[in-house]
């Protein structure tokens, strides 16, 4: 029997999901190197990347909405539902952020200049909503019980080390970009060397996890022999984690090389959303000895 | 207060679709918009295989998956046990259409006509099915599904699926009322519930196939 | 807000009758300021009982189609043929009629004319058809789909066998069926709704159903066994189980066969009857008084069981000769073993050996039931069919076999049998005694039906004679419709060879699609329609046919926009045959018809007004009303030759004669229609009526060497194989059969889903969404393991190519249900016409497989074959 996977969350769900595990990763990213005071230019753009990239994240789930002008409803059940909880977590996450934001942008800079205590509770509270933020998206999908194969504790841990991979390249690449000489953005792609490893892993034991129920081991075929084969295997794996992985292991020190595995490794992320929701597959429904696949709507 | 519900009974369906355009007639859905959607399947090897169609309504489940995971409050269940979809609440998020077990609930973006080729206006029953659709409790961008026919049933009436299935294999009734019809099909033709494991207790019952 | 009445511009309910199929359940439907909203079954009559289904509900798309034809229209393009662009060009009905009647008035032969109808609008081309034909002067008809989709051994024989058009189950005692190539109670047109009811609540009593099918299609899946077979063996099978019942297991029902049967009538050695020298009468063999007496001799009673011999060798006058039941006997003994059987059938003999077993049991011979205060014989097993099995070369002896095993049992028309679905009886309306349809004894004893809707009826047999319709079929015994004359290249040499002096001229199609219901689109066209000069059609879409040939196109009502005075007598399909109540049902307008959109009768009449035909139009009605509605008309009501009528006097006048004059349009327009009870000698009719039926087809040898003289006269016997013209029930092979070439290794056919019917469905959208949706609908079933041998998966597009080279090409689904060495199709799909841009491109076109030619033609019905020897291949990349 072929069963169906979903198909009403599409590019932009997957955007949405991306972009705000990218930006809350970024910040987590800034913040660390700000406390760390590696680099006053890329802990800045870090925390100033956060912001952006998870409004525009937002649009994109507000693009998505069948009647856009109701997105303010998104919270009104946040006791039951995720997404509700999750319009909490990023809403307060784009607060905390903007006003560390604030701490370095003029009028307020000058205001809040030494503040460092303020900042660095500001920080700790941002980095714990971004952590938030990151293991939300991959929750969001874990309450459709149907999908088994978003139905699952690996899903929130594979979407965190993509946001946090994906957020650390997001600023080699900006910095790289702006100049920032590399020796402050290496260790950076140093622990992104890791981050991919990581991710390999999780992303290795989250296919092997689908083997449990039929609807996910559909999933597994629909993702690595099936459709979305060829986005897997090229988009996912070799683009947006081999290369930036060999990239960095063999030519770590060079600028070309942090844009292009940055670029290859932000690229894979969102692909890695798309496969993860276009793979969505739904539980059959069953009678006794038949089982009847959700039809395609 | 009653607790409406269905009782299917698989023995007695053919599969011949007829609630499917029933529904349709009656709540004048949308092109490519089902709400009590027919689904077949074959099981087993040459010669002994079987096919047996799988006609669905919203389970209108006790404890709803659906509004479990709605954001914006517009899924109620009311006093008769039916999940309200309250159009000028829902945004049109979809997330409920991932947590459906039971591919219930369907999102249309705008009125499509069955007559793409056609020239000139929508003929006179599409512009009466668009405005009923329009003015009604469904609309565009947002989740829509069956509520049993409650316009119906508040007028004394079986919804449009169950008085038009040539096969009688659709009973509608109270599950509240352990005297009811459908309260002693289930428990003496071994009613059950489809994919239990999801935890939402439906309150549409199937009857075996055989 | 409910406002009873049929005023067509307000809100409210209006009754009236289904169109969908030709089941014509009652409906009601819901308008809301003028706009039809809803279509919903009528709760008040027994034809539907308030059910409807998905074909009736989605009428509504029909109605208001924008596809529709709404205007008269000519062909500018005079280039004709299949898949050509007619260019069509709006005129005036002034325009149109003009055009017509000068084509007609500047005919060479008046009998040059041909006349093709559907049978989709089946009550509505009662009227019309025949009436203009008689009025015109010609006999050339063809009813589409009458080759293939239904029609020549079903009705046939059932006519001869159950005075009936088809038969059911009496599934209010039945406790076995077995189905051949039928889907009654599962879709089929049979009082639909209301079987869909009685089989299911047999089921759930208990009721064993067994079907034998090529795939595992609705009825089978619903089915306690499905039984595999191959395509067209169907009378092997059911001769084997014949076989099996009276040699094996020695079980039959001897009172019915000696008292309603020709079982015990003596045959001599030629085959024929032993007949009293003084009165003619077949003699029977009175083992009492160790005579012969005439078949006759004793009451036709329950209580009566004369101890006739149904066995043995007896000496009358001189002359060896054996009762019928006897040669009937040792003929499937010795014909029909059971290893021969499955080789033909490829079902295990154990199978049929077991399901023999259990019909035969099931049958409970000997035991009666009391139904209303009358005692009958209860015999709650049943053998059915219907175009799965009449649909071969083999058409008329497939049906007849599969009744015998009702027959021999005593299984039909009581209790728990097979039942001539109608009923075929009717003592007719309390007040007027019509419909009046009780069937009667021939001089031999045997039935005949009161009333057909054919031209001549199933028995006694058409007098062979020199043929003077341009397909000859006039010239055969048991014909109903051929296709092998007109469709074939060879049709200008038929005419020659059998002298006709007249050519094809005008055809007048009404509703009827046939370039993709006779056989091969390009056979059809180019053979049979473009020989035509003029071709008028009356459609509510261009379709295929329209576009192919048709001349003029005039825009026709649909069923919601018209006036019928009756869809339930002559009761083929309609009454659910059970003791439920009669249901005389009209169909009148819901809406005024839109656009200038016209009734076929309506304008019928007035091109025969114009064509100064008017008088001999109605006298013509005025002699179709008794045959078709049983009973003679009222001076009062028959129309005056000299009068005017408008076709709404003509329904008003109808209903005043057969139902009594408070019954007229206006009085039926109310509830759409008229009940009364019906009586156990009516439905259960079989021993109240005075006629036997024949085991032993002793009429067949004669009617066979009568058509061979004729032929011998114009120098073609070779049109007919004389053996299938045999008193004994046979099974003769398809040329499918015998195409042994390992090239062509599978079997086609196509099957009917529950959903469509025939060719006029497809285009309605929200069938076509159901049908989109559905696994099988638009695609070719190939067995799971047979496909993967040929390494197809699915959703591969291949070619099924025939061995005249003929090919179609579509999406296969690899499935389990169906038999390994064959393909299934739903037939009629695949659509090309541009004015039907639903249902365009959409599913596989089967007739396409479909030769026409005599060696595809039964001998005995002239029924044309429908299943196929194939071959398939993947389709290359260009082609998809």
């Amino acid at each position: 029997m072929k069963m169906n996977p979903q198909s009403k969350w599409g590019w932009e769900v997957a955007a949405y999901l991306f972009l705000a595990g990218l930006g809350a990763g970024a910040y987590v990213f800034g913040v660390l190197v700000d406390l760390q005071g590696w680099s006053d230019a890329v802990a800045r753009i870090g925390v100033i990347l956060g912001l952006p990239c998870v409004f525009i994240g937002c649009m994109f789930l507000v693009l998505d909405l069948g009647t856009p002008s109701n997105f303010w409803r998104a919270a009104m059940r946040p006791n039951t539902s995720w997404i509700g909880r999750g319009t909490i977590i990023i809403s307060l996450f784009m607060i905390i952020n903007a006003v560390h934001i604030a701490f370095w942008i003029w009028p307020f800079g000058s205001v809040l200049q030494g503040a460092d205590a303020a900042r660095n509770f500001i920080a700790v509270l941002g980095v714990i909503f971004a952590f938030g933020t990151m293991v939300y998206t991959g929750i969001l999908l874990g309450a459709a019980r149907p999908i088994a194969f978003w139905s699952t504790a690996l899903l929130p841990l594979l979407f965190l080390v993509s946001a946090l991979s994906t957020g650390a390249m997001a600023i080699a690449l900006i910095g790289t970009l702006a100049g920032v000489e590399h020796e402050v953005i290496a260790p950076l792609i140093r622990i992104d060397t890791l981050l991919l490893i990581l991710e390999l892993i999780v992303l290795g034991f989250y296919m092997q996890g689908t083997h449990r129920v039929e609807e996910s081991r559909a999933s597994a075929q629909l993702v690595m022999a099936g459709q979305l084969a060829g986005m897997f295997w090229f988009g996912v794996v070799a683009v947006g984690l081999l290369v930036p992985l060999f990239l960095d292991l063999l030519a770590g020190a060079a600028a070309w090389s942090a844009v292009l595995g940055s670029v290859c490794g932000i690229v894979g992320g969102l692909i890695l959303r798309k496969v993860v929701l276009a793979g969505g597959v739904y539980a059959p429904l069953k009678a006794g000895r038949f089982e009847y696949a959700l039809p395609r709507q | 207060m009653p607790r409406y519900g269905f009782v299917i009974d698989l023995k007695r369906c053919y599969g011949c679709y007829s609630c499917q355009v029933a529904c349709k007639a009656e709540n004048c859905t949308p092109k490519g918009i089902d709400w009590a959607r027919c689904i077949q399947a074959e099981v087993g090897q040459y010669p002994s295989a079987l096919r047996q169609m799988l006609p669905t309504v919203c389970m209108q489940c006790d404890d709803p998956a659906c509004m479990t995971v709605c954001p914006t409050g517009a899924t109620t269940k009311d006093e008769n046990g039916i999940i309200q979809v309250d159009k000028k609440l829902c945004m049109g998020c979809k997330y409920c259409i991932m947590a459906c077990p039971y591919g219930a609930r369907q999102v249309v973006a705008n009125w499509e006509t069955y007559f793409p080729d056609a020239p000139g206006d929508l003929d006179p029953y599409e512009a009466y099915a668009k405005k009923r659709w329009e003015e009604g409790r469904a609309g565009y961008g947002m989740a829509t599904k069956c509520d049993y026919c409650m316009h119906r049933v508040k007028e004394g009436r079986n919804p449009a699926c169950v008085d038009a299935c040539p096969a009688k294999a659709r009973y509608f009734g109270d599950l509240s009322d352990p005297e009811s019809e459908i309260s002693i099909l289930i428990r003496r033709e071994r009613g059950f519930q489809l994919n239990p494991e999801f935890g939402t207790n439906p309150s549409c019952y199937y009857l075996p196939p055989r | 807000m409910r406002t009873e009445g049929s005023r067509t511009n307000d809100s409210g309910w209006i009754y009236t009758s289904c169109g969908g199929c030709y089941g014509q359940c009652g409906i009601r439907v819901k308008k809301e300021n003028g706009v039809v909203v809803k279509i919903e079954g009528n709760p008040d009559t027994p034809a539907g009982s308030g059910r409807i289904c998905a074909k009736g509900s989605a009428q509504l798309m029909t109605l208001y189609d924008r596809h529709r034809i709404n205007y008269p229209v000519k062909r500018t393009n005079p280039e004709k043929g299949v898949g050509v662009d007619p260019k069509w060009e709006r005129v005036s009905w002034e325009e149109a009629f003009d055009t017509i009647v000068t084509k007609f008035k500047n005919m060479k032969d008046p009998r040059g004319a041909y006349f093709q109808a559907t049978t989709v609008q089946t009550s509505e081309i009662r009227f019309a058809v025949p009436a203009f034909m008689k009025a015109w002067g010609f006999k050339n008809y063809w009813v589409s789909g009458g080759g293939l989709w239904c029609g020549n051994g079903a009705h046939f024989m059932n006519g001869i066998m159950h005075a009936a058009w088809s038969i059911i189950p009496d599934w209010n005692y039945n406790k076995y069926t077995i189905y051949f190539g039928c889907s009654k109670g599962h879709g089929a047109g049979h009082a639909a709704l209301q079987t869909a009811q009685w089989v299911a609540d047999a089921r759930a009593k208990g009721m064993k159903a067994v079907v034998f099918d090529p795939f595992l299609s609705t009825q089978a899946s619903k089915a306690h066994e499905w039984v595999p077979i191959r395509v067209g063996t169907d009378a092997a099978a059911a001769l084997g189980m014949v076989n099996v019942i009276l040699n094996d297991l020695k079980i039959w029902d001897a009172h019915y066969l000696k008292q309603k049967t020709n079982a015990p009538y003596l045959i001599k050695a030629d085959g024929c009857y032993v007949r009293d020298p003084e009165t003619n009468k077949p003699l029977v063999w009175d083992l009492s008084a160790n005579k012969a007496v005439p078949f006759d001799a004793y009451e036709m009673s329950l209580d009566v069981n004369p101890d006739l011999a149904l066995e043995g060798e007896f000496k009358v006058n001189g002359t060896v000769c054996h009762p019928s039941f006897q040669l009937f006997r040792e003929h499937v003994k010795k014909n029909y073993p059971l290893d021969k059987v499955e080789k033909i059938t490829s079902v295990p003999k154990s199978t049929l050996r077991r399901i023999a077993t259990e019909f035969a049991e099931h049958a409970q011979v000997g035991s009666t039931i009391v139904v209303k205060g009358k005692r009958l014989p209860l015999r709650p097993s049943a053998a059915i069919f219907f175009r799965g099995s009449q649909g071969h070369v083999n058409s008329g002896w497939n049906c007849l076999s599969i009744d015998l095993l009702n027959q021999i049992l005593g299984a039909a028309d009581v209790p728990g049998g097979s039942m001539g679905h109608g009923p075929p009886v009717s003592h007719g309306h309390p007040a007027t005694g019509k419909p009046n349809t009780i069937p009667y004894a021939c001089p031999d004893g045997l039935l005949i039906v009161k009333g057909w809707v054919y031209d001549h009826k199933p028995y006694p047999l058409h007098e062979p004679g020199p043929p003077q319709r341009l397909d000859l079929q006039d010239m055969f015994p048991c014909s109903v419709y051929n296709a092998f004359t007109i469709c074939t290249p060879e049709w200008e040499k038929y005419l020659k060879d059998f002298k006709i002096d007249y050519r094809p001229e005008i055809l007048i199609n009404f509703g009827s699609n046939s370039v993709m219901t006779m056989a091969n689109a390009r056979d059809v066209t180019e053979n049979f329609l473009k020989k035509f000069d003029f071709i008028l059609s009356f459609n509510i879409y261009q379709n295929e046919f329209t576009e192919a040939v048709a001349d003029i196109v005039l825009p026709d009502t649909c069923y919601l926009e018209r006036y019928t005075p009756c869809v339930t007598f002559p009761s083929t399909f309609c009454h659910p045959t059970g003791m439920d109540d009669w249901v005389w049902q009209i169909r009148q307008p819901v809406v005024e018809p839109l656009f200038e959109r016209r009734d076929f009768n309506e304008v019928m009449l007035e091109i025969a007004k114009r064509l100064g035909i008017q008088d001999k139009y109605y006298e013509a009605i005025n002699n179709i009303i008794p045959i078709r509605y049983g009973g003679e008309m009222d001076p009062k009501y028959r129309l005056d030759p000299k009068g005017d009528y408008t076709w709404q006097q003509v329904v008003d006048n109808v209903l005043k004669d057969r139902l009594g004059p408070d019954k007229g349009l206006e009085a039926l327009k109310k509830t759409g229609l008229e009940k009364w009870p019906a009586k156990v000698e009516e439905t259960y009719w079989r021993w109240f009526a005075p006629v036997r039926v024949p085991i032993y087809f002793e009429y067949f040898i004669e009617g066979g060497q009568k058509l061979m003289k004729v032929l011998k006269s114009f120098g073609r016997e070779d049109i007919v194989d004389i053996r299938f013209y045999t008193p004994l029930a046979e099974w003769f092979p398809c040329p499918s059969h015998e195409n042994a070439s390992g090239e062509f290794d599978l079997w086609a056919f196509c099957w009917r889903p529950s959903f469509h019917t025939q060719s006029s469905t497809q285009n309605n959208p929200w069938l076509d969404e159901v049908s989109v949706k559905d696994p099988f609908v638009y695609l070719i079933q190939i067995n799971e393991q047979t496909g993967k041998k040929k390494g197809l998966k699915d959703n591969d597009i291949i070619w099924i190519e025939n061995p005249d080279g003929k090919r179609i090409k579509g999406p296969v689904k690899l499935v389990q249900g169906m038999h390994p060495e064959q393909l299934g199709i739903a037939g009629c799909h695949g659509h090309w016409a541009r004015g039907t841009p639903v249902s365009r491109g959409k599913g596989v076109f089967y007739d396409d497989l479909i030769n026409p030619d005599l060696k595809h033609t039964d001998s005995l019905t002239q029924g044309t074959d429908a299943c196929v020897k194939v071959k398939v291949y993947k389709a290359k990349e260009g082609e998809i």
